[in-house]
């Protein structure tokens, strides 16, 4: 882990720059518990969205911050506990192409990622800027219901998020058997995401989150890739509540993310490359 | 894109009949995969779209031939491919190891599907039920 040191009279002290995306009701736990940290003194955060009253029940905020954008009142949160902790807020969604270049500068200059969205888009794209600036980070996932959840740690030359989910989706069943689709209304949302989990188990794997990252932060070398711990004992799914499992994942040869199949070429020469294809491809 | 994709086409396009190759065009952010299958008796004329946020988000695929209404197919004749859940357990769609290519090699089976339950009246897989 590439560390950014200053001197501070004639004493070293650690200076570390955070960079997370997310501050919901699990987001937030992390944030706080990492920004309490000495060694973190600044932290960039990327949360588009706004507070709002039906999130009262299990986020931090007070219900006064409903309207509120949830990066800014994150912001003040951290500033209230670590006045000296710089923290820039980036009022925008990790997958939209036109900040690509901010993330990515962000990312090169952090010392670790901490993702806390749950939604796979936004995942996968944290885990492309961060293995694109070679700099490690970890994920947190609360399972639906609050019946358990994963925390994932991600160095440069391990499994990409790709191998981890591509891994746990053939291997670990992480809920109860989801209904088929409903044909009637295909764009809804699926049963199992409107199941919500309670503030407590938020916050415990949030806290096993905060945890595993500081345990990056100070070095520490990784034991498994993926953390579950159960919260809940449900037939089919968990025997036990309150177990941890841990797996070691393997990066997948075979990965369309991060194998080793070469890399095209950069800039305008890629441009150049897919309009070649293109036009290769383009005959009927 | 270039690395995966483009060979994974040309792969699929090597030696293939000049009427049943796919051919990509551009679509504003998006590329389009045409291309014709043909499971049993009927050839289909089909679209593939990866749209600027895939392979993260799936493909999207629907029959430009005139079809027959049916359960699995969606509004615009899109078909139903990948379960649209939220989360990583409740998707279908790999993108650490799919490319565009299953999602045509997905169509096919679908429409092999659509024949059987054109004439019997029973979606042959039942997960899909």
């Amino acid at each position: 882990m590439q560390r950014n040191r200053s001197l501070t009279g004639t004493a070293r002290q650690t200076v570390m720059h955070l960079f997370q995306v997310g501050a919901g009701s699990g987001g937030i736990v992390v944030l706080d518990l990492l920004a309490r940290d000495p060694r973190i003194t600044t932290i960039t955060l990327v949360e588009p969205d706004v507070y709002s009253e039906r999130n009262v029940h299990r986020h931090a905020f007070p219900s006064s911050a409903a309207g509120r954008l949830k990066g800014e009142a994150a912001a003040e949160w951290v500033r209230e506990r670590r006045a000296d902790v710089e923290v820039n807020v980036l009022v925008a969604d990790l997958t939209d192409p036109a900040m690509l270049g901010i993330f990515e500068e962000r990312a090169s200059v952090c010392d670790v990622g901490v993702c806390a969205v749950d939604n796979e888009a936004a995942k996968y794209a944290f885990d492309a800027l961060m293995r694109k600036a070679g700099k490690s980070w970890s994920l947190g996932e609360v399972l639906s219901g609050g019946i358990g959840g994963w925390v994932h740690r991600f160095t440069p030359n391990g499994p990409c998020y790709g191998c981890v989910a591509s891994h746990l989706q053939r291997t670990v069943t992480e809920a109860p058997e989801a209904p088929a689709p409903d044909y009637a209304n295909p764009g809804a949302a699926l049963a199992e995401t409107t199941i919500p989990a309670s503030k407590a188990s938020i916050e415990v794997i949030a806290s096993l989150h905060a945890s595993i990252t500081l345990d990056m932060l100070a070095g520490t070398v990784a034991e498994f890739t993926s953390l579950l711990f159960t919260l809940q004992r449900v037939p089919g799914v968990f025997d036990e509540a309150y177990r941890p499992f841990r797996f070691t994942i393997a990066k997948s040869e075979e990965c369309l993310f991060c194998s080793t199949i070469p890399a095209a070429e950069a800039g305008e020469d890629l441009d150049v490359a897919l309009d070649q294809a293109l036009a290769r491809l383009g005959n009927d | 894109m270039l690395s995966v994709e483009v060979p994974a086409i040309e792969k699929y396009n090597e030696g293939r009949d000049p009427g049943f190759r796919i051919a990509v065009t551009r679509v504003g952010g998006s590329l389009v995969l045409g291309y014709t299958l043909k499971p049993c008796h009927n050839p289909y004329r089909l679209e593939t779209r990866l749209l600027s946020s895939y392979p993260t988000v799936p493909p999207e695929t629907r029959i430009v031939s005139p079809m027959k209404h049916c359960p699995h197919l969606l509004e615009g004749q899109t078909i139903c491919l990948w379960r649209q859940g939220s989360t990583r357990a409740a998707s279908r769609w790999d993108p650490a190891k799919f490319t565009c290519i299953f999602a045509v090699q997905a169509a096919w089976r679908w429409l092999a599907c659509y024949e059987v339950w054109h004439e019997t009246g029973e979606w042959p897989l039942p997960e899909a039920k």
